[in-house]
């Protein structure tokens, strides 16, 4: 069964309504129509109607499959903006919301904000940049979260970890050098969103060069400190450290090493890298020479699921993210 | 609009953002350095500029600039375009 197998089976159970701002490009439209033919998602194309009806007729797609948004249509728009404006918290009046909703992106994000979307999917044309500002001006980060962050889901051959061959690991994309705090919000975030996919006990390492004090230095030390945040945010989590790689996946090690009771040690599903030098590396490590699939990034912070997809993802690497983000957001309704 | 006018419509933006005084602020204030912050914060600052301004600021833009004065100018040349 590979590692989407099980995720899918979960979108099936829960459709989630899925905004997709960039239709108009091929493979999007694509990704879209299939996911939402064999039942994992309901799609909300968001654009210029007319433009994307013609584009799914030429592709030959059934078009009631989709539901249409015109970000022309000035009835909705205003309704959007008048519930968007009257929920608390929220920076942007009327005025300015209406001149950033003629920009798709923006206007699905507002979609979601105010529960006519449960996901907005982009990144296709869009940069991770794009996302990532227009999440924090729309959809806002949750409380108690100062950095969006992110997970990746990795699928290595041959590795035979307490799940097998998958290991999540985060932050290896976006927040570039987390202090304790903001380090402790990305382990306990990538333990919430890890369960929601896999149904996984998270047992969560946050790894350094050194493992229980046998190294020092500030870089340690950042990681020492998290994890005690960490635990004193969340002590029902199991979330530890500092390991270094090895004492946290390989159970031998961790005999060696950590000389007392640890439910991650040997054992971790979960990596938090210390920040995105060694995040970015290591995921690029697992790729290149233990030929892992990584999918992803899954965005963290966010008071809901906002997916940045890779400009050159295939069809099927997108298809795979519309699920993954599809299950997360049905997580948060339960 | 004026310079001066649009200086206070973003130093007043800056105070409530940032949750500063205004005697504190000026157009040398350092955004970095003197306000630091989240970045979340810069999303809450271009919003109430674009609110009080009727303009649309893009967010790169504004966190490009090093300082209150730097935004200003930056801001003043998106409403001179129009």
């Amino acid at each position: 069964m590979s590692i989407l197998d099980g995720i899918y089976k979960k979108a099936k159970l829960n459709p989630q309504k899925v905004a997709f701002p960039e239709a108009d490009n091929w493979k999007m439209l694509q990704a879209a129509y299939e996911t939402a033919k064999d039942g994992y998602i309901t799609p909300i194309l968001v654009g210029n109607s007319s433009l994307l009806r013609d584009l799914c007729i030429e592709k030959g797609y059934d078009c009631s499959i989709f539901r249409f948004v015109d970000i022309q249509d000035k009835e909705y728009k205003e309704k959007l903006i008048n519930m968007y404006v009257s929920q608390e918290g929220r920076f942007l009046k009327e005025k300015a919301l209406n001149r950033r909703m003629e920009d798709p992106l923006y206007f699905a994000m507002v979609m979601q904000a105010v529960e006519e979307a449960d996901v907005t999917f982009a990144g296709i044309n869009y940069t991770t940049g794009d996302v990532l500002m227009a999440g924090q001006m729309i959809i806002g980060l949750q409380q108690g979260v100062s950095t969006i962050s992110s997970i990746g889901i990795c699928d290595i051959p041959g590795y035979e970890g307490s799940e097998g061959s998958i290991l999540a690991v985060g932050d290896s994309a976006v927040c570039t050098n987390p202090d304790a705090e903001q380090l402790a919000n990305i382990a306990i975030e990538a333990c919430d969103t890890v369960k929601a996919l896999f149904d996984w006990e998270p047992r969560c390492a946050m790894v350094s060069y050194s493992t229980l004090g046998s190294g020092q230095g500030e870089l340690a030390e950042k990681v020492v400190e998290a994890v005690k945040i960490a635990n004193e945010k969340r002590p029902e989590l199991a979330i530890d450290g500092e390991f270094q790689l090895d004492a946290a996946i390989n159970p031998l090690v961790a005999q060696k090493k950590v000389l007392r009771e640890s439910k991650v040690a040997g054992r971790a599903n979960i990596i938090i890298w210390p920040d995105l030098n060694v995040g970015n590396i290591g995921v690029k490590l697992l790729q290149q020479f233990g030929h892992a699939n990584a999918y992803g990034p899954l965005l963290l912070g966010f008071n809901k699921v906002i997916c940045d997809c890779s400009r050159g993802a295939p069809v099927d690497e997108i298809k795979g993210n519309i699920v993954i983000s599809s299950v997360r957001a049905a997580a948060l309704t339960m | 609009m004026d310079r001066k006018s649009i200086e206070d419509i973003v130093i007043e933006s800056v105070c409530i953002t940032y949750e500063r005084d205004k005697s504190e602020i000026s157009c040398e204030t350092n955004i970095k350095e003197d306000l630091g912050g989240a970045s979340i914060l810069m999303v809450g600052l271009v919003s109430l500029i674009e609110n009080e301004l009727d303009v649309l600021v893009p967010l790169p833009v504004a966190a490009s600039a090093k300082t209150i004065g730097e935004l200003v100018d930056k801001v003043e040349g998106i409403l001179k375009k129009g």
